[in-house]
């Protein structure tokens, strides 16, 4: 799923100055499940804004709802009627959602209430952790199912690099060295042979460095 | 292997010597008069100089640039270059503008992670890896083309070197890698300094076993230790270094003022232990920050003077 | 608006853990509001948050012992999301001592957690109405 995070209160609260009446919209698939921007979510943030506005002294009334997704017209569209009634939305979708808010409500402020990061996985209750950078081109067997463009730090298709360290990635004890992994993994497989054969530079015209993508299935444009 | 003639370093190793280089690090900052005085101090004592690339992802002069200074006053460089800052463009575009600076020699990096840097908040490039930059250094080399198969007007024919750690997890891949960046062109490598000789050793024999001392010439890092402190900063803060505890004791065993003094005898016992093992060509001399010792240590190991050209042709030694 | 001038505890509680009518006679120097879950692990971030709101100085969270929970680990999952409401209220300014969770034995504990409760709130700022 789409990972993100809440932003920090206080910018939250920067980014609402100018406004009076604001509706929190929520979303229900991504972010709900990492816990940034579902409808629990959105419950708790009003309540916390309310408790820092008290403090300022600042008057703001807040609107709560969540839809579906915030990335299909369909959904948004059951949000127009709130929306018509702020003078501005604060969108705890991710960065695709919030956009296709602002496509649509054109002329109302759509402000962003959380940090979108990483395509990833619930690893374990609790922890999710990044494990694929969009690259549009992948090569996940080469790897034995490891993707060291996302999670090597330095996208080495011939690693490991020196610094590998215990399995530990030189740039955080915390992270694991991916290369260490795809050793171990592809040793598991009985694919060793795969780490001696030369792995040519990566061709990034189809990942976001060749402009952003686009997807048109024919089958479906009417 | 490729020995390019107008490489010193190359036409050393060419000729069975045993090869001398040192580092210098550029300055942070516009003023050459450092590498100048760096440059100084260890011409003469050494076959050749290594330029490093924004060393820990902190901005300094261009090794390019740096490379071109030691060119100039007819110290031979090693131009270090990391795919961490530039992307496959931008490194073809300096390969071919060192050699026609003069350059001879590169040694190709990945690089430290900008996350130890300066500055941390910038973009890391990584467009390709180290072996792909030794493949790519040599095939513009060999067939005289750019990435993109365009026929190159002067072909750079680089002596082509890469980096290896013997003291990095896993100790077994270690050789296979290096058999990785041997096949794709690299012809020297420099290895990381070297503390624990039994570790070393081992990886020497794996590495011999696999063939591979016949098809690269091998150069074993040596670093002269300081301080204790310093044997304990290497030992637990550097990744992917090996620096064994009788090191440390030995280091904090002499008073303060003898440290420098054990350093040096380490280096200088390091140094000849690593001369009889067998598929060792040569030693790369890292004292950081310290380019002074460079000299007394070239001449206390028996390798000063180095061979000029006429005993490198002739392939002797001057100690021959 | 507040009714009376005295300091607002609202007491989140395992049923398991206490019967309000067991707490000793408490002192007159608060309102306490009980609300009873039927598991610790049912107070949810924005119950504690809603306290507040609703005009409460402090927020107690009393929990079964630990090893005592009777569906294993609820106390703890409590225990992690009051520590997640207490930062949210130190981000926003309101100081998170004002919340806490103290695991109960006997109603008799309860008189000392709500003196401990209202012995932090002085220092903490007051609470806008």
């Amino acid at each position: 799923m789409i990972v993100a995070e809440r932003k920090p209160v206080a910018e939250i609260k920067n980014s609402l100055a100018p406004y009076d009446k604001v509706l929190i919209l929520g979303c229900g698939t991504c972010v709900k499940t990492c816990f940034a921007g579902g409808e629990d979510e959105v419950a708790v943030l009003a309540s916390a804004l309310r408790l820092a506005l008290k403090q300022s002294g600042q008057q703001l009334r807040f609107e709560e709802l969540t839809v579906e997704r915030q990335c299909e017209d369909e959904f948004i569209q059951e949000a127009g009627p709130a929306v018509g009634r702020n003078a501005a939305v604060l969108s705890l979708a991710c960065g695709a959602g919030v956009q296709a808010l602002a496509r649509r409500f054109a002329a109302v402020p759509v402000l962003p209430g959380v940090n979108t990061t990483f395509i990833g996985v619930l690893e374990k209750p609790g922890l999710f952790t990044e494990e694929c950078a969009g690259c549009g081109d992948c090569q996940l067997a080469t790897f034995g199912g490891i993707c060291p463009f996302t999670r090597c730090a330095k996208k080495l298709l011939n690693g490991p690099c020196g610094g590998s360290r215990q399995g530990r990635c030189e740039v955080h004890p915390d992270t694991d060295c991916a290369w260490h992994l795809i050793i171990e993994r592809l040793n598991a497989l009985g694919q060793m042979d795969r780490l001696k054969t030369y792995v040519p530079p990566k061709s990034w015209n189809r990942s976001l460095a060749g402009g952003p993508r686009k997807l048109i299935r024919k089958d479906h444009v009417l | 292997m490729n020995h390019p003639a107008d490489s010193r370093l190359a036409g050393v190793l060419a000729a069975g010597g045993f090869a001398v280089t040192a580092e210098c690090g550029p300055p942070r900052g516009a003023d050459p008069a450092v590498i100048r005085r760096k440059g100084a101090l260890l011409a003469g004592y050494v076959d050749a100089v290594n330029v490093t690339d924004n060393q820990t992802a902190i901005v300094r002069l261009s090794s390019i640039a740096a490379s071109a200074h030691l060119a100039a006053m007819g110290i031979e460089p090693v131009m270090q270059m990391v795919t961490r800052d530039r992307n496959r463009i931008a490194l073809q575009s300096d390969i071919l503008g060192a050699y026609s600076l003069g350059i001879r020699n590169i040694l190709c990096l990945s690089g430290d992670h900008q996350r130890f840097g300066s500055q941390p908040e910038a973009l890391n490039v990584f467009d390709i890896d180290s072996i792909n930059l030794v493949r790519t250094v040599h095939d513009m080399g060999a067939a005289g083309k750019d990435m993109s198969g365009f026929a190159l007007q002067g072909a750079p024919k680089m002596f082509i070197g890469a980096a290896a750690n013997p003291f990095a997890d896993p100790l077994d891949y270690r050789v296979v890698r290096l058999a990785k960046k041997i096949a794709a062109g690299a012809a020297f490598v420099q290895t990381q300094c070297v503390f624990n000789l039994e570790r070393f050793a081992r990886w020497m024999a794996m590495a011999r076993d696999e063939g591979l001392t016949e098809k690269v010439h091998i150069l074993a890092g040596v670093t002269p230790l300081k301080s204790k402190g310093m044997a304990q900063y290497m030992a637990n803060q550097v990744a992917g270094m090996d620096v064994p505890e009788d090191i440390i004791l030995r280091m904090g065993s002499v008073p303060k003022e003898k440290a420098r003094e054990e350093g040096v005898a380490i280096c200088l016992e390091t140094i000849a232990a690593l001369r009889q093992i067998d598929g060792v060509h040569g030693i790369h001399i890292m004292a950081i920050e310290w380019e002074e010792v460079v000299a007394d240590i070239v001449k206390a190991a028996r390798l000063w003077p180095r061979p000029g050209k006429a005993e490198q042709a002739e392939g002797r030694s001057p100690e021959d | 608006m507040r009714t009376s001038s005295l300091p607002k505890i609202t007491v989140f509680h395992c049923a398991n853990c206490l019967d309000p009518v067991r707490v000793p006679m408490a002192s007159s120097a608060c309102d306490l509001k009980f609300v009873a879950l039927a598991c610790s692990s049912m107070v949810k971030d924005v119950f504690l948050l809603r306290a507040f709101e609703a005009g409460a100085d402090a927020v107690v969270v009393l929990v079964c012992p630990e090893g005592a929970c009777r569906y294993v680990e609820g106390n703890l999952r409590a225990k992690k999301r009051v520590q997640w409401v207490k930062d949210l209220l130190d981000e926003i300014g309101m100081d998170g001592r004002r919340l806490a969770l103290h695991n109960l034995a006997s109603a008799e504990a309860v008189p000392a957690i709500v003196d401990q409760t209202l012995a932090v709130l002085p220092q903490s700022e007051p609470v806008p109405a």
